[in-house]
């Protein structure tokens, strides 16, 4: 479903994002993490159109991301860190928008914009406008409007920011049923919990490498450390003693 | 208790699969796409409008009945002057079409490539586009609407006046009205089309040269201008508005009338619809012609839109993306000396205010914004002050400029306390969470804005006040009245600015253009506006009074008595002190609501 080849990211002298290699297949749940400054943003601009790779090619359902930017995005929904609606638009319209834009038949779009104000409790302020909501229904708006056309692949940039634990919750238990249901998710987070409780994979991307890529288990194995908690073998990987080994 | 509930409710109905798959989705075709961007935009500006209606109705009202005056205003002011050029000068309206056309071209260039750029490249909007699945065209035809109408309203509101005074002077035929609009739309496309492909071209292939190549160009269009308006008014000191100056200006002017030109097609296309022939014959010929030009307009307009739909395919998500991956300049500090030394010039006590004033400047410095139109308005008024020594004004009239002088530099000082001052407290509101948690009392954040803006108004105001009266010739006693009501106007200004801004800020907002567009930005605008014409008529009075006094003879009026007072050194002084009570009521009693109400502020 997702595939990094060989993708390399610079700003001028310096390297965002160094030789990435990375397939995810379809039905995974593969958190990204990682310290400030590790390219995190950069590869997910990358994976959703917003940046182009220096070196490289990034593939989605199979499309080019360069080559092909719209075919791609119609397999690709995206929750950014902040979200970004019109104020002068109310959350239904904005929902009916995004589900024109991806040419979703006015039946369909009726009954799935109906099944994710319910998902995702809009109910009550889906027809007021936008400029009155406060981060967390903006940020659940923009989870429904990006769950509209059903994309194969759900990117996530730092998803639960904002969101109350109700809505974490019912947030969590979608991902789960939609990546049962054969659904990509790639999500970039710091909140290192969800990341051990959801993922089947985990990046771990330091200086622009991707440093570990594999279960928890197999980071505990490669890491040989007694602890079982993610948390402490993520800092133990990122920690700058540990940057500098070879 | 609930929870487990929810989860499974959430999980059962996510589980649910959809009645269709991914497949019901589909790329639209570019008139889907465009339908849907212009549904949107209207959806938008219907409920901007239905908000405006509900909440802002004084603005709107304001906003309303200002234009049509103004509107009527301009539209008197170009009857009368076409009806003097059409007794006297009828065939100077081309050469006059022409300049004027052409230099709104250029601005228009400009403006629309700066708009596309912030647009296109700069807003969430724009991101969030790149991520869907619409043409790259599509956003470009989308953003071009928006920044046409943003570069172009005020050619709307300004030419349009202007032409219909010109079609009713000339009496021409309906049809000429009926093709106004036409022309004008026409006629914007193509040098904002031209902006926009500057603007696209420039981002994804020379990113590095973006702001050279901005620079370069600006700096050459405004030696360019400089250089005509030095040209035109150096050489006239000697026989100003003579039949030689207008020759001479004519011959200057010729310049702009370049047939391959789009603002030559307009003017050639207006003059023509505009003429009425002695038959009708010739009539119909006219309006032909003027079709012609009309064709040669919307074709070139079209034709440009093709080449920048197809360039936007090529270069916005590369621009997109290099723009992206630019690495920001590290910040120099220049003049960092400076506010070291403003932060240590003074008692320990007054530490904190000027802390919060340095701060303030290196915001005012650092953005461009700001301090451009900043330049821009008070350099063009430079300019226009270093010329009116050419139209060789009689004393009467010299005094009367330099108040008028005394009134646009306050004018347009009132407009960037509204757009900048007033914003401020509102933008400190929202960072609340730093203010007010250090040891700073809250009336040194409302001082302190007062003083930045009065310190800050009162150099290159008082500055441009002494150009114009050394200029226009006025005598010291002139100049010292003028200085003075500038002191004043730049102390009222920043009071009512900041008084008004404390008093009603807008703590919910982040743009500050947004905050001075609301109600109480647009109530700042009209008191200080109110506060500009009671103290420049106030301290005008008394010296023309005088003045006409002695031109018209000391027996022209029954009350010369009290005109000669007026204008004798204790009328002056009288209106002085009015002036000074004024301005200090207008200083403090906004200052003083601000106060009290930024005291009891709860963010």
């Amino acid at each position: 479903m997702i595939e990094f080849d060989h993708v390399t990211r610079t700003y001028g002298p310096k390297t965002a994002v160094a030789d990435v290699s990375l397939a995810i297949p379809r039905g995974e749940l593969f958190a990204l993490l990682g310290p400030n400054g590790a390219g995190k943003t950069t590869t997910i601009r990358m994976l959703v159109g917003l940046l182009r790779p220096s070196r490289g090619t990034v593939r989605v359902s199979g499309f080019d991301m360069v080559k092909d930017p719209r075919n791609a995005h119609l397999h690709i929904g995206y929750v950014p860190d902040e979200p970004c609606l019109y104020d002068k638009l109310t959350g239904r319209e904005f929902l009916w928008f995004i589900a024109d834009m991806f040419g979703l038949p006015r039946h369909l779009a009726t009954q799935r914009i109906a099944t994710e104000i319910d998902h995702f409790e809009l109910s009550e302020f889906a027809d007021d406008l936008a400029e009155s909501y406060s981060l967390g229904m903006k940020q659940r708006l923009v989870f429904a409007a990006s769950l509209l056309h059903d994309p194969d692949v759900l990117v996530l940039d730092e998803p639960m920011v904002g969101l109350d634990p109700r809505s974490v919750r019912i947030v969590k238990d979608l991902l789960k049923a939609r990546t049962q249901e054969g659904m990509t998710v790639f999500m970039s987070t710091h909140t290192l919990a969800m990341a051990e409780e959801m993922a089947d994979r985990v990046g771990i991307m330091v200086r622009g490498q991707l440093r570990f890529l594999g279960t928890v288990s197999e980071l505990r194995d490669q890491m040989a450390l007694e602890t079982t908690s993610l948390e402490q073998l993520y800092l133990e990987l990122t920690s700058p003693r540990s940057q500098r080994a070879p | 208790m609930n929870l487990p509930s929810i989860s499974k409710t959430a999980a059962s109905v996510a589980s649910q699969p959809y009645s269709s798959s991914n497949s019901s989705c589909h790329l639209l075709s570019i008139e889907q796409e465009s339908r849907l961007c212009f549904r949107l935009r209207a959806r938008i500006a219907y409920a901007t409008l239905c908000t405006m209606l509900a909440g802002s109705r004084l603005r709107l009202c304001l906003v309303v009945v200002l234009s049509a005056v103004f509107w009527g205003s301009l539209y008197a002011l170009f009857v009368e002057a076409f009806t003097f050029l059409n007794v006297l000068h009828a065939e100077i309206v081309g050469v006059m079409f022409n300049a004027f056309f052409s230099s709104l071209m250029i601005m228009l260039v400009f403006s629309t490539g700066i708009l596309i750029y912030g647009g296109m490249y700069c807003t969430p909007e724009a991101r969030m586009f790149m991520t869907l699945p619409i043409r790259s065209e599509a956003i470009f035809s989308h953003k071009f609407q928006e920044s046409l109408w943003f570069s172009s309203w005020g050619f709307i509101l300004l030419g349009s006046p202007m032409l219909v005074a010109y079609g009713v002077v000339r009496e021409s035929p309906w049809t000429y009205f009926c093709l106004l609009l036409p022309f004008m739309i026409s006629f914007v496309v193509i040098p904002a089309t031209v902006g926009s492909i500057l603007c696209m071209a420039m981002v994804a292939w020379l990113p590095r040269l973006r702001m050279h190549a901005i620079s370069i160009g600006l700096t050459a269009t405004c030696i360019g201008g400089l250089w005509m308006t030095w040209s035109t008014l150096s050489s006239v000191r000697l026989d100003s508005l003579s039949p030689v100056w207008f020759e001479q200006t004519f011959n200057r002017l010729a310049m702009t009338e370049q047939k391959l030109f789009p603002s030559w097609w307009l003017s050639c296309g207006l003059i023509e619809s505009a003429r009425v022939g002695k038959t009708p014959g010739e009539s119909f010929e006219s309006f032909l012609e003027s079709l012609k030009f009309l064709s040669v307009l919307v074709a070139n307009g079209l034709l440009l839109q093709l080449l920048a739909g197809c360039l936007a395919r090529h270069a916005y998500r590369l621009g997109f993306s290099q723009l992206a991956g630019e690495v920001p300049a590290r910040r120099q500090r220049p003049i960092g000396w400076f506010d070291q030394m403003l932060t240590n010039a003074g008692s320990s006590a007054s530490k904190p205010l000027r802390l919060l004033i340095v701060k303030d400047l290196r915001l005012f410095r650092r953005d461009i914004s700001q301090w451009s139109q900043f330049v821009i308005f008070f350099g063009l008024l430079g300019l226009y002050f270093l010329n009116v020594r050419s139209f060789h004004y009689n004393t009467t009239y010299a005094s009367l400029i330099g108040f008028l002088n005394l009134a646009v530099v306050g004018l347009i000082l009132s407009t960037f306390t509204t757009r900048f001052v007033f914003p401020m407290i509102s933008l400190e509101g929202r960072r609340f969470w730093i203010l007010g948690l250090l040891p700073v009392h809250r009336d040194s954040i409302v001082w302190s804005k007062f003083l930045f803006s009065f310190l800050g108004g009162i150099f290159p105001c008082c500055g441009l006040v002494l150009l114009s009266d050394v200029m226009l010739g006025i005598d010291t006693r002139g100049i010292l009245i003028h200085e003075l009501c500038c002191v004043m106007l730049c102390m009222g200004l920043s009071g009512i600015a900041v008084g008004l801004g404390a008093r009603m800020p807008d703590l919910r907002e982040s743009s500050p253009s947004k905050i001075a567009a609301g109600f109480g930005g647009t109530l700042s605008l009209v008191v200080s506006s109110l506060f500009i014409m009671v103290v420049v008529i106030v301290a005008a009075l008394p010296t023309h009074l005088f003045l006409f006094t002695h031109a018209f003879g000391q027996g022209a009026s029954e009350s010369a008595g009290f005109l000669l007072w007026a204008g004798s050194t204790s009328g002056v002084a009288t209106s002085m002190g009015l002036v000074i009570f004024v301005s200090l009521v207008a200083t403090c009693v906004p200052l003083a609501f601000g106060l009290r109400s930024f005291r009891r502020l709860e963010p």
